[in-house]
């Protein structure tokens, strides 16, 4: 149980592409202002083809589409680790807690837990944002909030297998509070499932997030690749298509490879029976 | 080596495809019919009280429904009537009816449906009519019909006699609620086209023609109307599946190129900056103008409408009303340097953020625009911040929804606003509507009692001449006073095969619509 | 069993009172936000005042709850000004061709999954598994509706070979064999786009499954015999042991297809529930948009409860994946 993930994430094929990709998306995303023009000026180059002027040409507002993709990048990537940190940490609460309180609080929170992991997030979401139209923060909240019950259940199960550690009963025998035992001695070894859970749910988030905005429920001044590529299929009969909108497809569907890899390269280290030889 | 299974699935998926490729050069459309694509779809059933009180709903009801006069590509023409007087002493309009009018189902058409139908439209109102104007009709008799005015009504022609459809007495004299009125009886006529088939879901009409109409039998046998999104417009167009369009700016070119013909839409259309001219400092002429001088028109058509369109007439009426467009009414020109000039003048201090100020608080505004279906507002609003970020003033964009907008704009709950509007290419009436009316639209503005006085008397101004000096004077003090800023009016292309001949009718068809298609192209496709 | 359906109940439940709070906790006029823009436009003060007294709009909060349930349970999800019919009328027109939709993605992508994925998980560390594993996880990086943008943009705008909207051409009058043709020439691009998104996912269980189930006794049994290699992998194997299994599969990816459809059906315009959410979304048509989300989500419930259901039922031994 004590395998060393960074080790395994490097060592692993899909591992290190999926590192690979999401750095240099987060480096992207991180100095995006210092590199490119402002992405909302709006000018009168219109619908222009790549040239020197703009190395991925404009959209139909003269918009400098290099300055969008990166700053789109900047959207995504913190979506995506927002919404999977707060989410994770929710389920870590949630699971946590039930695990080591047990009796009617596990029932109850477990039994809640269930019903909603049933309903379609997606569905969901679509509903609230037409209703609330979210900011960035907003639509990261309101992700989270209909991912974490996917982790709770795991969290759980594990917390329950690790409250009989010798470690764990030996702290309570010293008197160890519970918040203390959750702490210091459950939550490390949670680590690993946490991370791969963490994984997941930022995945889902950049899916979700770039779907609702190609829906056209998200903030329409924020740059966004599911926007970009919404705005761009309405001309998909315009040439403009290939500078307009398959960048940001390729990069939001890189973003989300990223994370699968790495994901899946977490987990088999995990499962015995996946890993390679 | 593969699996069969893995073989099998490729062999009949390959066997698929072909089988579908082989029925791809089906086509499904006659030669006889004429196909329309519309991306809407449903405008209504298509009658006098069932369409949609849009421009597309009343084309399709004018098929089945004539007036007592229409227009062709040069102007006003006899339709029901052949002939027609204003009798100046008694406020009145006499119309003399054809010979041998009948309705669809073979009845005769006579003075007395006419003098029926505008006494109907007074029980049961007619969405552009107003009622109120006529005081009395007389059928005086059997083809001669009088109608006589409350009050002196200069569009009467276009607005009244060229737009009211005439309905048959005998069939809706026992209609007590015309809106639900559907069916076969619903549908008689005396246009050049019979509805065959409407429907709803899909959005598509047919029409056949109706072979004993007065100016003979119409040369397009069956007319359709299709729902087709605008980007496949072009693709159907090229294939021959439909016959006319519209079409997205960036195509007409390279449509007219491979042979179609392009009608321009001359432009009626305008977007405004609605301002609240009770808030201070907006109440202030001197600062409207600056906001002006602050505006780039041209940028804003060559970035909103990617150089499809013009910038926006400061007299509201645009330049393709060609009688009714005063070229000389004024208005501030793009010039930033003279907007600080004005603001400087007003009290107001450059801050070091490059924002003017004025008692300590910055100057900025918030600027509400409809967050769905015109996408364009939002940009356009963020354009406008650009524009005006140069000068010193903040804006804040806020998109609303679009009731919410048009509730807050009726409350005057907003400081500037993103607006638009059409029917400026028919009679200057819409001045009327656009500067005195209630709706939220509209400026409301009375602040300048010339030009309200000017407004009220050029409606009932009969003389033509002395009517236009009255619409040019009002578009000079409309242009000064400003109470809302006209920013572009864009262009529109429909494009078509050329198999009809399709036109624009001066100041457009009815009230003032500008779609190409009116009905007696199908009737006699040659020039007439 | 009890406790699936008690969840499930659950569920439904809170789909119910998210339903019915929403448009009622947003500020503003109550009126709107329940029948939307276009209901403003064209009710008279009449009208307002009817509907307002009708489903006692200023009634409190706990007497319009009941009122909207028992209205839902008389199958009357509201009226919709925007299309001027009931809102069951309108997802009644567009709910088939999501099921068509689905119906074939479902179809298309368990049996591409499930031949791909056993024939990777018998050969699995070779080339052609590696190869497969690699791409189809590549693969199922590209979010549905890219996916779906980029057939649009290579089958139909490219090489034009297959129309770009639509379930049908919209100038139809067309009937019998011509019509089928058409309805399919306008589903492959759509369907092809779920089998591309879907296909990963039953391609990895599977495969999973078919590495488990590889070294059981009787597979080397039968190889002992001597049997050829499919005969071992498809009778043996597979009906033995994976059928039921993989099967349930492709049932398990159902609810997540009516959801990913939606997604399809607005790249290609289809006019399919996905579709109506667009439309109302934009025209802020709420009846309508509550009624669709909340038709799609009780169909995405049902659906995972009849797959919970059967899975068991085919194979006892498997717990709940959950």
């Amino acid at each position: 149980m004590h395998v060393s993930y960074g080790r395994q994430l490097v060592r692993s094929g899909f591992g290190r592409t999926g590192l690979a990709i999401f750095g240099l998306l987060a480096v992207v995303a991180l100095v995006c202002p210092f590199l490119v023009r402002d992405p909302h000026l709006q000018t009168v180059q219109v619908l222009e083809a790549p040239s020197a002027a703009h190395l991925l040409g404009t959209n139909d507002v003269g918009q400098d589409l290099l300055a969008r993709l990166l700053c789109g990048a900047r959207t995504s990537v913190l979506v995506a680790l927002c919404a999977g940190a707060a989410s994770t940490f929710i389920a870590a609460v949630v699971g946590v807690s039930a695990g080591l309180i047990g009796g009617l609080y596990e029932k109850v929170v477990m039994r809640l837990v269930d019903a909603l992991l049933v309903i379609p997030a997606i569905l969901v979401l679509i509903l609230v944002a037409a209703y609330v139209e979210p900011t960035m923060w907003g639509l990261i909240l309101l992700i989270s909030a209909l991912q974490w019950q996917g982790g709770a259940r795991i969290v759980r199960a594990q917390t329950l297998s690790l409250k009989e550690r010798a470690h764990v009963s030996a702290a309570k025998t010293f008197g160890a509070g519970g918040l203390h035992v959750a702490c210091r001695h459950v939550l490390p070894d949670l680590a690993p499932i946490l991370v791969v859970s963490f994984v997941h749910r930022a995945r889902r988030a950049v899916f979700m997030a770039a779907g609702l905005a190609f829906i056209g429920i998200a903030d329409p001044t924020m740059v966004s690749w599911g926007t970009m590529i919404r705005h761009a299929l309405d001309f998909y009969y315009l040439p403009a298509w290939k500078w307009w909108l398959l960048p940001p497809g390729i990069c939001l569907s890189l973003l989300i490879l990223s994370f699968l890899f790495m994901g899946h390269s977490l987990e088999k280290a995990m499962d015995p029976r996946l890993r390679d030889a | 080596m593969w699996g069969l299974t893995l073989k099998k699935i490729v062999a009949l998926a390959v066997g698929a495809i072909l089988c579908l490729g082989s029925f791809l050069l089906w086509t499904g459309s006659s030669s006889d019919t004429y196909t329309i694509a519309d991306s809407t779809g449903d405008w209504g059933y298509p009658t006098p009280y069932g369409m949609y009180p849009r421009g597309p709903g009343y084309v399709r009801m004018s098929l089945v429904f004539d007036t007592l006069v229409w227009k062709d590509r040069d102007g006003l023409v006899p339709a029901l009537a052949t002939d027609w007087d204003y009798l100046e002493d008694r406020n009145a309009w006499e119309f003399t009816l054809r010979e041998d009018l009948t309705w669809h189902d073979g009845a005769r058409l006579t003075a007395e449906d006419v003098a029926f139908t505008f006494r109907y439209i007074q029980d049961h109102p007619w969405v552009w009519a107003d009622a109120s104007l006529i005081d009395r009709v007389q059928d005086v008799n059997e083809r001669k019909v009088r109608i006589s005015l409350s009050r002196p009504y200069a569009p009467f022609l276009t607005n009244i006699a060229g737009s009211v459809p005439i309905l048959p007495r005998h069939i809706w004299e026992s209609v007590e609620d015309p809106e639900q009125f559907r069916g076969q009886k619903a549908l008689v006529g005396s246009g050049p086209y019979r509805l065959a088939d409407y429907n709803k879901a899909q959005g598509t009409y047919l029409y056949e023609a109706y072979n004993d109409y007065y100016l003979g039998k119409p040369a397009v046998k069956r007319l359709r109307f299709v729902k087709l999104s605008q980007e496949i417009a072009p693709v159907a167009l090229r294939q021959g599946d439909v016959n006319f369009s519209r079409v997205p700016t960036e195509t007409a070119e390279g449509l007219e190129q491979s042979g179609m013909e392009v009608e321009e839409q001359p432009p009626q259309w305008a977007a405004k900056l609605l301002i609240n001219y009770y808030n201070e400092p907006l109440g202030r002429k001197r600062f409207r103008q600056a906001l002006a001088c602050a505006i780039d028109r041209q940028q804003i058509v060559d970035i909103i409408l990617r150089g499809h369109g013009i910038p926006g007439s400061p007299g509201l009426i645009p330049p393709s009303n060609e009688f009714w467009h005063n070229p000389d009414a004024g208005g501030e020109k793009h010039n930033p340097e003279r907007a600080r000039r004005l603001l400087e003048g007003l009290g107001y201090e450059r801050g070091p953020d490059g924002y003017y100020r004025k008692d300590g608080r910055e100057l900025s505004f918030n600027i509400l625009c409809s967050s769905q279906t015109s996408r364009q507002f939002g940009r356009l609003a963020e354009l406008l911040k650009q524009q005006f970020e140069k000068v010193g003033i903040r804006l804040n964009v806020r998109a609303q929804e679009s009731k919410t907008l048009d509730a807050r704009l009726s409350s005057w709950d907003f400081e500037l606003a993103i607006s638009g509007h059409g029917g400026l290419g028919g009679d200057p009436e819409i001045l009327n509507k656009m500067i005195l009316g209630k709706s939220f639209n509209s400026v409301r503005y009375r602040e300048n009692e010339e030009l309200v006085r000017l407004l009220k008397g050029q409606i009932r101004e009969m003389d033509r001449q002395e009517r236009q000096e009255m619409v040019y004077r009002i578009q000079e003090i409309y242009a000064e006073e400003m109470p809302a800023v006209t920013l572009y009016h864009p262009r529109w292309y429909w494009v078509h095969d050329g198999s009809v001949d399709l036109y624009h009718s001066p100041g457009g068809m009815a009230i003032g619509i500008p779609l190409p298609l009116n009905k007696l192209s199908f009737v006699d496709p040659k020039a007439r | 069993m009890k406790s699936r359906l008690l969840n499930y109940g659950i569920a439904f439940l809170v789909i119910l009172c998210l339903n019915f709070l929403l448009p009622r906790l947003m500020p503003g006029d109550p009126l709107q936000a329940i029948y939307g823009d276009e209901a403003l436009l064209q009710m008279t003060a009449e009208t307002k005042a009817e509907i307002t007294a009708r489903f006692g709009l200023d009634q409190p909060v706990w007497k319009q709850f009941g009122n909207y349930l028992w209205r839902l349970a008389q199958g009357d999800l509201g009226y919709s000004f925007y299309h001027k019919a009931a809102v069951s009328e309108v997802i009644a027109a567009h709910l088939p061709w999501t099921l068509l939709l689905v119906g074939s993605g479902l179809v298309l992508a368990t049996l591409a999954g499930i031949a791909l994925g056993i024939e990777s998980g018998w050969r699995r560390g070779s080339a052609l598994d590696r190869g497969l594993l690699t791409f189809l996880m590549s693969a199922s990086g590209f979010p549905s509706f890219f996916l779906g943008i980029l057939l649009l943009l290579l089958f139909g705008v490219t090489l034009g070979w297959l129309p770009l909207q639509g379930a049908r051409t919209a100038y139809g009058g067309l009937s019998g064999l011509p019509l089928v043709v058409d309805v399919l020439e306008h589903l492959v691009l759509p369907a092809g786009t779920l089998l591309l998104a879907f296909l990963p996912g039953m391609y990895l269980l599977t495969r999973n499954s078919t590495v488990t189930v590889r070294g059981e006794p009787y597979i080397l049994t039968a190889r002992a015999k001597g049997l050829p290699d499919w005969k071992v992998r498809y009778h043996h194997g597979a009906r033995t042991a994976m059928l039921p299994v993989v099967t349930a599969t492709g049932l398990l990816f159902a609810s997540r297809m009516i959801t990913g459809a939606l997604f399809v059906e607005i790249v290609f315009s289809y006019p399919g529930m996905g579709s109506l959410i667009h439309n109302s979304l934009i025209a802020r048509d709420y009846p309508v948009l509550q009624g669709t989300l909340f038709v799609t989500t009780v169909l995405v419930l049902a659906t995972n409860f009849g797959v919970d259901l059967l899975y068991r039922s085919l194979d006892p031994r498997v717990k709940d994946a959950r």
